[in-house]
C-alpha cells in the first residue's frame, strides 16, 4: 500500500510540468492562429481533473511564475493567483462529478471564467491600470465612457472573454479525458470522478 | 541544460557571477518597492536609479530596454487614452473639443504605467542574468523541497520540445488538408485537431518519465546531492538578508502610513 501511494504520488509530479507545458504550448499555437481565445490553462484544468485540487493550484501557480521567470509573458506573474484558482476549482468541480457529462463541463468552465475574471480585475486595476493593451480594451473605454468605475470596467473585459474561453478549455479537457486510456486514468487519484 | 525557454544572456559580467538568491532578492525588492511606496514618481525613481544602473553593469542593457519597452507600451497607450481621456468627474486639463484629458486621470496613468514598468523591468533582468536551473539549484540547497524544483526545471526544459511537436502536428494537419487560415469560424474549428493530439502524445510520455526517475531513486528518502555546487560571498548572504528586512519594512510603512 505504502508502495502504491509512493507512485501514485510520483505520476502526479511528473505529470505537473508536462501539463505546464501543454500550457505554453497550446497558448502559443492558439495566439499564432489569431483567434479571440487564450487556451492557455487546458494542462492546469486537466491535473486539477486528474489529481485533486492542490495539485491544479499548484499547476496554475508554477505556471504563471515559469511565464514570468523565463521571460516569455512577463504580465502574466502577477496573475499566478487567479491560475491557482482555475486549477483549484477544476478539481473542485471533478470532485463534484460535473466533469462526466459535456454540458456541465461547459457550466463549470463558465462559473470559473466569471470567478477569474472577477479576481483578475483588482490584480489588473492595480497593476495594469485597468487595461491589458490589447483590442479588449475598447470594452475598458466603452465601460469608462458610460461612467463605470475602475473595478467595474476591468471586471466587465474579463468577464466578456474568459467564460468563454474556460467554457472551451473545459469541454476540451472533457474531451481529452475520454480519449485517454483507462490505465492510464486509473493511476491518477481523480479517476473515479471522470468515469462512472 | 542543453535546451530551455527562456531569456538567459551569458555575458561575462559581475552581475551574472552572483549567487541566484542575490539576484532574486534584488528584484523582489525592486519589485515590492516600486508597487508599495507611495507617489506616482517612486517606480520611476526606482527604475532610475535601480533598474538602469543594474542593467547597465550587467551588460543587458539594450536587450532589457527594448523588450521593456515593447510590453509596456501598448499598455501606455491604453492606459493614458482610456483613463486620461474617460476619467468620470476629473479636472479637464487639456482639451480638444469634447475631448480631454483629466487632471485625475493622467495621474493615475502616469502611476500606473510607472508600476507596470517596475513589474515588467525587474522580471525581465531577472530572467536575463540569471539561468532557470542555477536558482533551482540554488534554492535545493536552501531547503527548498527538491520536488517543487524538480517541477519547475522540468517544466522550463521540456518547453521546447513541446514546441516543436506542436509545429510537427501543425504541419501534419495541414498536410492532411486542415484549414488553419482564412474565416475565423475555419480557425476555430481548427482547434480540435490541433490540441486534442498535441495533449494526448504529451500524456504518452508521462508514464515513462515516472518510471525513468523512480528508477532513479527520486524517491529516496534522505538528503540530496547536487551536480552543481554554488557558492556565495559573505557579503552576499548579507546583503540578501538585508533586503529581505528592507522589503518587509516596506511593506510595514506602507500598511502603517494607509
Amino acid at each position: 500500500m505504502a508502495d502504491a501511494r509512493r507512485n501514485f504520488n510520483t505520476i502526479t509530479l511528473v505529470l505537473i510540468p508536462v501539463a505546464i507545458a501543454i500550457n505554453i504550448a497550446v497558448g502559443q499555437l492558439i495566439y499564432t492562429l489569431k483567434i479571440p481565445l487564450y487556451l492557455d490553462s487546458i494542462g492546469t484544468v486537466l491535473v486539477g481533473v486528474l489529481a485533486g485540487p492542490l495539485a491544479g493550484a499548484l499547476t496554475g501557480l508554477i505556471s504563471n511564475l515559469v511565464w514570468g521567470l523565463s521571460g516569455l509573458n512577463v504580465t502574466y506573474a502577477p496573475f499566478a493567483a487567479v491560475a491557482a484558482v482555475i486549477g483549484l476549482l477544476a478539481g473542485v468541480f471533478a470532485e463534484a462529478k460535473w466533469l462526466r457529462t459535456w454540458w456541465k463541463a461547459i457550466l463549470a468552465g463558465v462559473i470559473t471564467g466569471i470567478i477569474s475574471a472577477a479576481i483578475s480585475a483588482p490584480i489588473s486595476a492595480y497593476v495594469f491600470g485597468g487595461v491589458t493593451g490589447a483590442g479588449t480594451d475598447v470594452i475598458v473605454a466603452i465601460f469608462r465612457g458610460f461612467g463605470f468605475g475602475l473595478l467595474p470596467s476591468s471586471f466587465a473585459q474579463g468577464v466578456t472573454s474568459d467564460p468563454l474561453d474556460k467554457a472551451i478549455t473545459f469541454l476540451l479537457v472533457w474531451l481529452i479525458v475520454r480519449a485517454l486510456p483507462m490505465r492510464f486514468l486509473s493511476r491518477f487519484p481523480g479517476a473515479s470522478n471522470i468515469s462512472a | 541544460m542543453a535546451e530551455a525557454i527562456g531569456l538567459y544572456l551569458p555575458r561575462a559580467s559581475f552581475v551574472h557571477r552572483l549567487h541566484p538568491v542575490t539576484k532574486l532578492a534584488i528584484s523582489g525588492f525592486i519589485l515590492v518597492a516600486g508597487l508599495a511606496l507611495p507617489g506616482m514618481w517612486s517606480p520611476y525613481l526606482l527604475v532610475l536609479f535601480g533598474m538602469l544602473p543594474l542593467a547597465v553593469l550587467s551588460r543587458v542593457f539594450r536587450v532589457l530596454a527594448s523588450r521593456t519597452w515593447r510590453i509596456v507600451v501598448p499598455f501606455m497607450i491604453s492606459v493614458f487614452l482610456i483613463q486620461g481621456i474617460l476619467w468620470s468627474g476629473g479636472t479637464p486639463l487639456i482639451g480638444f473639443g469634447p475631448i480631454s484629458f483629466k487632471r485625475e486621470g493622467l495621474q493615475f496613468a502616469v502611476a500606473s504605467t510607472g508600476r507596470i514598468l517596475i513589474v515588467v523591468s525587474s522580471f525581465l533582468w531577472f530572467a536575463l542574468t540569471t539561468r532557470p536551473d542555477m536558482l533551482m539549484s540554488a534554492l535545493a540547497q536552501r531547503g527548498l523541497s527538491p520536488s517543487l524544483s524538480y517541477l519547475i526545471v522540468s517544466s522550463i526544459q521540456i518547453v521546447p520540445r513541446f514546441q516543436a511537436r506542436a509545429a510537427t502536428i501543425l504541419d501534419a494537419q495541414r498536410a492532411r488538408g486542415l484549414e488553419v487560415t482564412g474565416s475565423m469560424l475555419r480557425r476555430m474549428r481548427a482547434v480540435v485537431p490541433l490540441v486534442v493530439p498535441l495533449i494526448l502524445s504529451s500524456l504518452i510520455d508521462v508514464e515513462e518519465r515516472a518510471l525513468a526517475i523512480e528508477a532513479r531513486g527520486f524517491n529516496h528518502p534522505g538528503p540530496k546531492t547536487s551536480f552543481v555546487e554554488i557558492t556565495q560571498a559573505g557579503w552576499e548572504a548579507f546583503l540578501q538578508w538585508f533586503l529581505v528586512l528592507a522589503m518587509a519594512a516596506t511593506l510595514i510603512f506602507r500598511f502603517l502610513s494607509r
